[in-house]
């Protein structure tokens, strides 16, 4: 079975420029025909992990495979089968867009015309003129257009749409959908969490060189807290004997009960269960947000207490 | 801000706050470039003071050089040459025409252009800084190093003897040539959408400066007066001693820096007056080739220098009749151009080759610092982020330019040997001009191999490759009417190619230098190929 080769592994690897290690130990594995997401701070190591996969620098140890290959060794073959947007566009600023276009599409390899034409029309690029006259974005949909026309089998796309309109972002998002659709692996690294809630199968999240955890989206959220807010008619019984409850507050407000705290997804149910006893007036419940996901793997509000025995992000992330 | 300031104050403040900014991120070139003049213009005046030590001896000089008119079209006619300061500024004349131009052009380009090119600009618009301020502190931080290199100059060449007076007026004169030229760079800053068009607009005018002086002072007519060169000839430092003919350079660099500021106030960031239209959509199959688009990579660098070498080679081989006459009748004449002996004629193609062996190997400098332009703005990464490989990136890169020297050398050969067949009406010359133009190659493709060297193990420390020419042209340029020691001399691969066609080539030279070539540039390659891409 050759599906069962990721497309992308990297394990343990490091990358130390002088005195900083930049990658310390990092796993990252994705499989063919998902859309990976690639999320970290600014300086965790993400463009590194990028120019160390596609051969541009040398891992200090460590392993790095591409479609099963060694990147630094192999580097041009492999390269056929993947197309690459930079995080800082960097065109040549002589040439026009559409000169560009072909210049980039020349190094990946093959070209789909059509998709070419059509995606110049979509994103609303006029290909006459000269990149130095371009703004951030339109050098950036430069970039994107030249890797989408490819038919390349992964993209890896570094912070891809940090300069795009909302309406060229959604562009953007129905484009990766139908490339993975056509059985396209992509590694998308954002700073968006729409962006990467919208369009990633699996996240992996990194924090000074090293891959902080791993996994679906749903996978995540099973390890996160859900934030419950509850009004009833009734005050709900025993409500903090259930396992994993925290942050209870209660409230009377004239007749009736105004109940919030924040649950672990395994005792969502019994927790629901006693607030319908209650009577629900009103409910909301709130699933952990990619953002508060990344910002809990990063250990910035995470509350010591709550994660004793958590036993998932926190414990990894200290 | 608080309410109490003026807007006077504001905008004083505004402009404190970007001198401050230039003055920081300028005053490590600032400072290298007014040392290096100032060292060269002091290590000049001292070789001048020990090698014409007696009167007799300058006498000699000031006889030799002024016998016919030729030389004047290089180092301009120099007025009191009878005199230590007079065979110095003969002596540095053609250098530092070029120099401190070049001091102005760039420091206002680093400061101006680029920053706006770059978006830092707009940064620091977006404070309390008004349009015109970057100009105008670019125009002051500029004006401040010349200062200060005219300072150098008066006193280096006053340490080694030469009168006060005229140490100081000869300094000024210089100085003021830098100021005209720092206001037309300004100029060009808000014209132009890009740093290049700063040094390209600059140099022509340069170029044109030069012929206009060349023209008057070879016809003695009043055309000298047309040229920023013939303003600082004419105030004729160790000569009349004209103080007055400081005033027009100074008006002119005045007026240039007004309309500079003007401009800048008015136009919109970002904007220029002159700028390209719409391009072609689609690029061309060649553009696609890695050797295609390494041409249109150079192809500026490769014309630029070439016209250069053309402009020179031409000047020299139309003069060639004039220089021939002069030593005729003179021998001395010869000697001042460190061509004593043998065939005149060859002598002449002898000196005009060397000096475009140094625009050749100043081409390929160039063109390799350009692969570190585009490693460093991230481009590198996109190109080799496809299927093409290191090797044959480097290898297109290097065919591309090693084409282009070729292309250089062999044009300005051409445009020598054919100007000097028509000029001396000597036809015989033809072939020997090619190839002692060839005979040069070798020497060339070693600076070119330091630079690929340094390119492929440390691309920050590319400054080397730039020192190691900058000593080259300071050898060539200056070396045998300095006199300098045989090992300083030896220095140079120049040195070491034979002086064609006046000596006999040296073919065992010529053999060790390819092969130092060749490793240098398979190192440069093999580390290449091992080091991360970008290596910032």
């Amino acid at each position: 079975m050759t599906d069962t080769i990721p497309v992308i592994r990297t394990e343990g690897l490091t990358k130390v420029f002088g005195k900083v290690r930049a990658l310390d130990g990092l796993d990252l594995t994705v499989q063919p025909g998902e859309v990976h997401g690639f999320l970290g701070p600014n300086g965790a190591g993400k463009s590194t992990t990028i120019r160390v996969l596609l051969g541009l620098m040398k891992a200090t140890s460590g392993r790095a495979e591409l479609f099963g290959g060694d990147p630094w060794n192999d580097a041009p073959r492999l390269h056929r089968r993947l197309a690459y947007v930079a995080g800082d566009v960097a065109l040549w600023p002589g040439l026009t867009g559409g000169q560009c276009l072909d210049v980039l599409g020349s190094t990946h390899g093959s070209v789909d015309e059509q998709r070419r034409a059509d995606l110049v029309e979509q994103f609303q690029l006029d290909p006459t003129k000269q990149v130095r006259d371009y703004s951030k974005g339109n050098r950036q949909k430069v970039a994107l257009i030249a890797a989408l026309a490819t038919d390349a089998e992964l993209l890896v796309l570094d912070e891809p749409t940090s300069g795009l309109d909302p309406l060229m972002e959604q562009a953007f998002q129905q484009r990766i959908r139908n490339r993975r659709e056509h059985g396209v692996t992509v590694l998308l690294s954002s700073h968006i969490m729409g962006e990467v809630e919208a369009l990633a199968d699996r996240v992996s999240i990194i924090r000074r060189g090293r891959t902080v955890t791993s996994g679906t989206l749903a996978d995540l959220r099973r390890h996160t807290r859900t934030a419950v807010h509850a009004v009833t008619v009734a005050a709900p019984g025993a409500l903090t004997d259930i396992k994993g409850l925290a942050d209870f507050q209660l409230e009377r407000l004239n007749e009736l009960t105004d109940t919030r705290f924040t649950i672990d997804s395994d005792h969502l149910d019994a927790a629901i269960g006693r607030l319908h006893v209650a009577g629900i007036h009103t409910l909301t419940v709130t699933p952990p947000s990619l953002g508060a996901l990344f910002l809990q793997s990063n250990g910035e509000t995470l509350d010591p207490k709550e994660s004793a025995g958590d036993g998932s992000l926190a414990e990894v992330v200290q | 801000m608080s309410a109490g300031h003026s807007a006077a104050d504001d905008r004083s403040r505004g402009l404190g706050t970007m001198l401050h900014i230039v003055a920081r991120i300028q005053w490590r070139s600032a400072w290298i470039w007014a040392l290096v003049l100032g060292a060269s213009m002091a290590g000049t005046a001292a070789s001048v003071a020990s090698l014409y030590d007696t009167a007799a001896k300058i006498h000699t000089y000031a006889a030799a050089v002024t016998t016919g008119s030729a030389l004047a079209a290089i180092n301009g006619h120099v007025e009191g040459i009878d005199s230590l300061g007079g065979v110095i500024q003969d002596e540095f004349g053609f250098l530092i025409a070029v120099l401190m131009p070049l001091l102005a052009i760039s420091l206002v380009a680093r400061a101006t252009r680029a920053e706006e090119e770059t978006g830092r600009l707009e940064l620091l618009l977006g404070g309390r800084i008004a349009r015109h301020h970057p100009t105008v502190a670019a125009l002051l931080v500029v004006t401040a190093t010349i200062f200060a290199t005219a300072v150098l100059f008066a006193v280096g060449l006053a340490v080694f003897g030469v009168p006060p007076t005229g140490a100081v007026l000869y300094a000024l004169s210089l100085g003021a040539l830098g100021f005209v030229f720092t206001g037309l760079a300004a100029l060009f800053a808000q014209l132009t959408p890009h740093a290049r068009g700063i040094y390209t607009w600059s140099l022509i005018i340069l170029a044109g400066s030069f012929a206009l002086r060349g023209i008057g002072d070879v016809t003695k007519t009043w055309v000298t007066w047309l040229s920023p060169l013939g303003w600082a000839e004419k105030a004729a430092p160790f000569g009349d001693q004209r103080w007055w003919a400081l005033l027009i350079p100074l008006a002119a660099g005045l007026t240039l820096s007004i309309a500079a500021a003007r401009l800048a106030s008015r136009r919109d960031l970002g904007s220029a007056l002159v700028r390209g239209g719409a391009g072609p959509d689609r690029a061309t199959v060649r553009l696609r080739s890695p050797i295609g688009f390494a041409v249109w990579i150079h192809r500026p660098a490769i014309l630029g220098w070439l016209a250069g070498g053309v402009m020179l080679a031409g000047l020299m081989g139309a003069l060639s009749h004039q220089f021939l006459d002069a030593m005729a009748g003179n021998p001395a004449v010869a000697k001042a151009m460190g061509i004593g002996g043998g065939r005149p004629v060859d002598g002449l193609i002898a000196a005009t080759q060397l000096y475009l062996a140094v625009i050749a190997a100043g081409y390929l400098i160039q063109g390799i610092g350009t692969l570190r332009t585009e490693e460093s703005n991230g481009r590198l990464e996109n190109r080799l982020s496809g299927t093409l490989s290191r090797r044959r990136w480097l290898a297109a890169h290097t065919v591309v330019l090693l084409g282009g020297l070729v292309t250089i050398v062999l044009g300005s050969s051409l445009v020598l040997g054919l100007a000097t067949a028509l000029s001396a009406g000597d036809t015989a010359e033809f072939g020997p001009t090619l190839t002692s133009g060839l005979a040069y190659l070798p020497a060339e493709l070693v600076l070119g191999g330091i630079a690929l060297t340094v390119y492929g193990m440390r691309p920050r420390l590319f400054a080397i490759a730039w020192a190691s020419y900058a000593a080259m042209t300071f050898i060539a340029f200056l070396g045998s009417g300095l006199k300098f020691s045989q090992w300083v001399l030896d220095l140079s691969p120049t040195t070491h190619v034979g002086n064609p066609p006046m000596n006999a080539v040296d073919t065992a030279a010529l053999v060790v230098m390819s092969a130092v070539t060749a490793v240098l540039g398979a190192v440069g390659f093999i580390t290449f190929r091992r080091r991360g891409v970008p290596e910032s």
